[in-house]
């Protein structure tokens, strides 16, 4: 085995100025893809959570029928225990309770019909960005204080200004009248237009007893800054909660799908360019690997005539195809990885990027993604690729005649 | 026709039998509206939303006057106590008495249902002159227990802000609404309004008991039971006030 | 040079005494070239795409407003017509249409549901040129009339509500006063877009239909506009603004600033593409190239030893590279162009139909081939690949005579 592998490497570099100009080739595309798909799994997580921060949290817990069917009954029982029992279940505190609701919401000049959100206001901070984006006033202050906050569109809308006072009016979890009248303590400005003209927060105590909610809730929202990890996440999750079997535990994608899907659209689209630069290259250097078989026929015809089996040839330009790959892929794949790092370190801009980091609500500098998927993925596509390639001239040689080879030049 | 003025017109009925002569329907409805002109009413109900799950009950008070206003106040469960409405013309107010607001309905929450039942506010405040939006018509004359029976089909006018296909009713000589049907306009019937319980009292023939059910699902329905009503009654003029909204006497 | 019919005859000839090998060096430059103009003309259409949408999809070129009226969409912030100046200002050679429109929120109900939307009453003559609408219907008629008193909404939301052509629905709105403004109106029109939410979020009625039913004249919630070009829109902007200085003016790209951002993206992204796939080939060139001349040397060393220039043997190696490009470049543009007349409509992307919808994109993605996308792929391959095959046929100048011959 040690000679053929000594022959393997002897033979590739015969012609070293062809040799080194495939590994190139090879390296060039591992490299590229290397730092392509970093990048892009980096995108995307950036995306993922720039979005699930705002507000809809990485994964939530309803009662099963709630996302389809938003009833105020169709509420999780105990929430804020449930909740707090997640919390040491999973060892992460960013988990905060919610209660949904829709009222009638009246200011001196106008009323609109808006959507409440009742919250735990310590752990709200942690798996949403809203209280952060408080532009006027404080956020609330706890679980039971007398506060609402408002978006800032919806504010100027109702030409309500810190310190007035707004009436609710909707209908209890029993069906009965829930009215209440609260200050406005914060007004926010989250970024998402739908936001700001349409939510409302108190905390959840209030909201409980505005709308006859006793100690139920509608949703428990987690959240984490390790968006890759939701599938984890969501298991150990559903774990905690298997005695309740009315309830369901949903990731991102389930309580939100456009963002999902516009993520992998992006990147099958950016796979067909990758095996489209994958194919060129392997043409490119299939006419190497053809070159390399087709000078040793006479060579290869002399072997044969000694005993050698075909097979065993075919083999060891195999051998040679795999060596070079993977000496070059080691060398591509390294390369990338090393600049991937870099801007791990100290992060991408480029022109336009502000904008859309804006619309995602993303920070303005890209990060690639380091990891397995990311850096060995474009690598061993090209690996198989090239391997492929390399059986087409391992295959000539199968019909080798050994006089007829020797006679070759 | 808007269907708590639809049921508080038919279940307050009043002319006596009818003469030999058939009626023409749109006068049929009309008699029956002019004979409330200058008809009040207090009454006492208690109004059952029922679901698969759950039921509910609230008890209130109903004054009206005229057919264009009313005034509704709660008196159970405890914690809805004197919380109520207040219909004027198109207009609705709610008052909140945990609160101590009052808050008028704006035209986009009038598809909201209204205290939780199966009718909306739109269904609850709007005055009775839609009933001019309709073409009406008996297509069937019946006898049943010795009273005659008027089925009548009221086809909502081409621009008039009505989604029904067609609605029909059966009244009986008494007056008495038996029955109000609500079609979609594939003549697929979506919901009904069933009356029973007739009862004659102050000279008048009333049905005390009126359900809405929907067709495509029996396990949820509102019922409206009346337990006492009085006619004629002399309001103070401001029954129909805000204030009095506000503050019973 | 005289000898250039010789040079490119000896080039071509030599092109194809090893078929086998020129055909593969061939495969991965046609291979390349492909995906450069097509994976342009893809993100070309997408660009264009989500711009038409944009501009036709009622958004136009610019847009007028109450000053109040984007922050807060109602009836109360709109603005008359009947200002000389606006009338005056826009009659801007440069303005090809401009249509008026009210729209406000509204709730619209069937038999079977309510659902809230935006009514926007429209003038159909002006607006037929201008916006989808005329031309997204799929069941039913257009507006024949200003007076046409039916509505026309989207497919969509007609499935929602579950209505359907010829029945009735009851819109509600607010009028000035605050007060309900209500109406049963006839469905005499349902129109179809790839993008779910203009099929739900809209529903259609001629401006006097809504001018009734709001119990309002003269009044308007914009004014869309289209210019000569989208060249133009600048000066149209800044001459309307001038002269309308209490109104809210802007432009497509400020109103949808999202599909402004798409195109500059893809331009950018569209150099790098093709640098990168470039390279991708070049190493095969340059290593198909190096391999002929290996196999030549003894050739070349006897033409050197002949007399020839080296300068002669350099043109008659280059000549092969350009040879071979000039042939990857025709098969490769014309497999583009039948690839993309192919696609007919554009590719059916629906699958991933809710994250068009957040990026603002419509289900199906036209292959567009742009002539300046054109002009750069071909451009940068010629460009790229005669540089590149300069030091292969450099490399062949220099062989020796003596050692050339003597090789084996």
């Amino acid at each position: 085995m040690n000679t053929s592998w000594r022959f393997a490497w002897r033979n590739i570099w015969r012609h070293p100025r062809r040799t080194v100009l495939t590994i190139l080739a090879i390296a060039f595309g591992a490299a590229l893809l290397v730092f392509s798909i970093g990048f892009q799994l980096g995108q995307y997580d950036l995306m993922i959570k720039g979005s699930v921060s705002i507000y809809q949290g990485l994964i939530q817990v309803q009662k099963e029928g709630y996302l389809d069917e938003p009833k105020m009954r169709s509420s999780i029982n105990n929430i804020q225990s449930l909740a707090q029992s997640l919390r040491e279940k999973t060892q992460v505190t960013s988990i905060a309770a919610r209660a949904n609701g829709f009222a009638l919401v009246s200011s001196n000049k106008r009323s609109y019909g808006t959507l409440i959100a009742g919250v735990e206001p310590k752990y709200e901070k942690m798996v949403s960005i809203i209280p952060d984006t408080i532009r006027e006033g404080t956020y609330l202050s706890s679980d039971s204080a007398h506060e609402v906050i408002i978006g800032k569109s919806l504010a100027s809308n109702m030409q309500i200004k810190l310190g007035d006072e707004l009436t609710f009016m909707g209908s209890g979890r029993d069906g009965s009248i829930a009215a209440t009248i609260l200050p406005v303590t914060g007004i926010y400005e989250s970024g998402s237009k739908e936001l700001d003209r349409n939510l409302l927060q108190m905390p959840l105590k209030t909201f409980q007893e505005t709308f006859a909610m006793g100690s139920h809730g509608h949703a428990i929202v987690f959240y984490h800054d390790d968006v890759k990890q939701d599938l984890v996440f969501k298991q150990q999750i559903k774990q905690a909660l298997s005695s309740h079997k009315e309830l369901v535990t949903l990731s991102w994608d389930q309580v939100q799908p456009g963002l999902k899907q516009m993520i992998e659209l992006d990147y099958s689209s950016g796979w067909f360019m990758y095996v489209v630069l994958i194919a060129i290259i392997t043409f490119s250097i299939l006419n190497t690997f053809l070159m390399s078989v087709l000078e040793r026929t006479r060579e290869f015809g002399i072997m044969l005539a000694l005993g050698y089996k075909p097979f065993n040839i075919g083999k060891l330009v195999m051998l040679e195809a795999f060596i070079l790959t993977l000496f070059a892929l080691s060398i591509g794949t390294l390369i990338g990885l090393l600049i991937n790092l870099y801007f791990a370190a100290y992060g991408l801009t480029f022109d336009g990027m502000e904008e859309i980091a804006q619309m995602y609500n993303m920070p303005s500098t890209l990060y690639p993604q380091i990891s397995f998927e990311s850096t060995l993925i474009g690598p061993l596509v090209i690996f198989v690729f090239t391997l492929i390639s390399a059986l087409y001239p391992a295959m000539k040689i199968r019909k080798l005649q050994p006089v007829e080879a020797m006679r070759k030049i | 026709m808007k269907t708590l003025t639809a049921f508080i017109l038919f279940s307050l009925s009043a002319l006596p039998a009818f003469a030999a002569e058939p009626p023409v329907a749109i006068d049929l409805i009309k008699s029956a509206i002019d004979n409330y002109r200058g008809l009040n009413s207090y009454s006492e109900a208690s109004m059952t939303i029922h679901r698969k799950e759950w039921q509910r009950v609230v008890e209130m008070k109903v004054w009206t006057q005229d057919l264009d206003k009313s005034l509704v106040r709660v008196t159970a469960p405890k914690k809805d106590k004197d919380a109520g409405t207040l219909l004027i013309g198109d207009d609705m107010w709610s008052y909140a008495p945990k609160i101590n607001r009052i808050i008028k309905i704006p035209g986009s929450m009038s598809n909201q249902s209204w205290m939780g039942s199966d009718f909306s506010n739109n269904d609850i405040a709007r005055a009775d002159d839609i009933i001019d939006q309709y073409t009406h018509r008996i297509i069937n004359t019946s006898t049943e227990n010795n009273k005659k029976i008027y089925t009548i089909e009221s086809v909502p006018h081409e621009d008039a802000p009505v989604v029904w296909g067609k609605e029909i009713l059966r009244v009986n000589e008494d007056f008495v609404f038996l029955e109000h049907q609500f079609y979609d306009q594939d003549n697929q019937l979506v919901k009904t309004l069933i009356a029973s319980e007739i009862k004659l009292i102050d000279g008048k023939y009333i049905s005390l008991r009126q359900r809405m059910t929907k067709t495509d699902n029996k396990e949820e329905w509102t019922e409206f039971h009346t337990s006492t009503i009085k006619f004629n009654i002399e309001f103070s003029s401001n029954t129909f006030t805000l204030s009095n909204l506000r503050n019973p006497r | 040079m005289q000898s250039f019919p010789l040079i490119s005859a000896l080039a071509w000839r030599n092109l194809w005494r090893n078929k086998r090998r020129t055909s593969v060096i061939l495969f991965a430059m046609i291979l390349g070239i492909w995906a450069m103009i097509v994976t342009a003309a893809f993100m070309r259409g997408m660009a264009i795409q989500a711009l038409d949408d944009t501009i036709e999809n009622l958004t136009g070129h610019i847009q007028i407003h109450h000053k109040k009226y984007l922050d807060d969409p109602v009836i109360e912030n709109s603005f008359s017509i009947s200002d000389a100046t606006l009338i005056a200002s826009l009659q801007h050679p440069d303005i090809i249409q401009w249509s008026r429109r009210i729209r406000v929120p509204a709730i619209i109900s069937s038999e079977r549901d309510t659902r809230g939307l935006v009514l926007v009453g429209i003038d159909p003559q002006s607006e037929a040129e201008m916006s989808f609408l005329n031309s997204a219907m799929s069941e039913g008629q257009y507006f024949q009339s200003p007076d046409d008193k039916g509505i026309i909404i989207g497919k969509k939301l007609a499935e929602n509500l579950e209505t359907r052509l010829g029945k009735r629905v009851v819109v509600m709105s607010q009028d000035l006063n605050n007060e309900i403004a209500d109406r049963g109106f006839r469905i005499t029109g349902i129109y179809d877009t790839p993008t779910e939410g203009m099929e739900t979020g809209f529903l259609f009625m001629t401006l006097t239909t809504a001018e009734k039913l709001l119990n309002v004249t003269d009044v308007n919630s914009e004014i869309t506009i289209i210019s000569r070009s989208l060249e133009h829109t600048n000066a149209v902007l800044k001459s309307l603004k001038d002269k309308n200085p209490d109104l809210d003016i802007q432009a497509w790209d400020t109103l949808q600033p999202f599909v402004k951002l798409i195109e500059e993206m893809y331009t950018d992204f569209q150099y790098i593409w093709h640098l990168i796939v470039f390279m991708a080939m070049s190493f095969g060139i340059i290593n198909t190239l190096l391999m002929t001349i290996f196999e030549r040397t003894r050739e070349f060393g006897l033409f050197q030893a002949l007399g020839l220039k080296p300068r002669f043997i350099l043109a008659q190696v280059w000549m092969e590279a350009v040879f071979m490009l000039i042939i990857a470049l025709l098969i490769g543009n014309f497999i583009s162009w039948l690839t993309v007349l192919s696609t007919g409509e554009g590719i059916d992307v629906s699958a991933f139909a809710q994250g068009m919808e957040m990026a603002q994109l419509s289900n199906i993605i036209p292959f567009i081939i742009v002539r300046d996308d054109l002009f750069l792929a071909n451009f940068i391959v010629i460009l790229l690949g005669l540089l590149t095959s300069l030091y292969p046929a450099w490399r062949a100048s220099q062989l020796v005579p003596a050692n050339a011959i003597t090789r084996v």
